[in-house]
């Protein structure tokens, strides 16, 4: 089992952050890696056990499951179902957290998955750079806010 | 039953902040509104279930028990046993986690307590303030930011 824990500190308050991030489907209008993305059968995005389909940016397409979200954490959970890259019973849990001091946000992205040998290296590099702090980068940029 | 949160970032590794916080006696060596403090009967500040006996520098006096200290997940939690303050029931977690984009880590101090309803505000602004926020800003100072 491999595991990643990305986190950062956003220069904005906590309820901002989550209005943009709680929507698991409005990840294609922010993360850089994401071309477009909508919710299978009709459902909001807010309803646990939603289906997201995705293209990134290259192509691939993903499918992944929400199993848990949180407005009173400002916390969400989800699994991927379906993706071209060797990424098993792959787990995110995303969860923001108050800076009381200077009205700021803590914000924890933690991954665990399997893979087949050899490929652990990469592939933690792959989810922790290009997916995980690439996000932070993103968003900051999307909510227009400094490092 | 009162809650109070504070939370910061301080300009240092989780391994660094935790090394000048972890020591359940050493309040003096880092907070500024601690005068002195010792562990009752000599037993060791990392033994949970200690007793630590520390004045302010106002010359109140406290007693705090460890109820629990993590070096894997950097936290510690106690009770207050007495003090001054009129509340009760006063359990306090004091958490370090570490942010892997930039050197620093996030810190938590929250606090739940029974207290009157007319002086909850009072002293859950003391709490907030004083103790919790003025520790933050003694580790910010200490570590440069």
């Amino acid at each position: 089992m491999v595991k990643v824990v990305k986190s950062t500190i956003l220069n904005a308050p906590i309820d901002a952050v989550w209005e943009v991030l709680r929507d698991f489907n409005g990840h294609d209008s922010w993360h850089p890696a994401v071309a477009d993305s909508e919710i299978e059968r009709g459902r909001t995005s807010d309803v646990v056990g939603c289906i997201r389909k995705f293209h990134l940016k290259d192509g691939s397409l993903l499918r992944e499951q929400l199993m848990t979200l949180s407005d009173i954490d400002a916390a969400y959970s989800y699994c991927l179902l379906d993706t071209p890259v060797p990424l098993f019973n792959y787990v995110s849990h995303v969860r923001l957290f108050p800076v009381t001091d200077g009205d700021r946000t803590f914000w924890q992205w933690e991954g665990n998955f399997s893979t087949p040998a050899g490929e652990e290296s990469n592939l933690k590099n792959m989810v922790g750079n290009d997916i995980y702090q690439a996000g932070f980068e993103a968003i900051r940029g999307h909510m227009g806010v400094a490092a | 039953m009162a809650r109070v949160y504070v939370s910061s970032v301080v300009a240092a590794p989780a391994s660094k902040v935790w090394e000048r916080v972890r020591d359940f006696n050493g309040l003096p060596r880092w907070h500024p509104r601690i005068a002195d403090s010792q562990i009752e009967n000599g037993e060791p500040s990392d033994k949970v279930g200690c007793i630590r006996n520390f004045r302010l520098q106002n010359g109140d006096q406290i007693r705090e028990q460890l109820l629990a200290l993590s070096d894997y997940d950097t936290f510690c939690t106690y009770a207050i046993l007495e003090s001054p303050m009129p509340i009760e029931n006063y359990v306090a977690t004091l958490r370090l986690t570490p942010v892997s984009d930039g050197d620093r880590c996030f810190v938590e101090w929250s606090a739940e307590f029974d207290c009157a309803p007319e002086v909850e505000a009072d002293v859950s602004n003391g709490i907030a303030t004083n103790v919790f926020q003025g520790g933050f800003d003694a580790l910010k100072r200490h570590f440069g930011g």
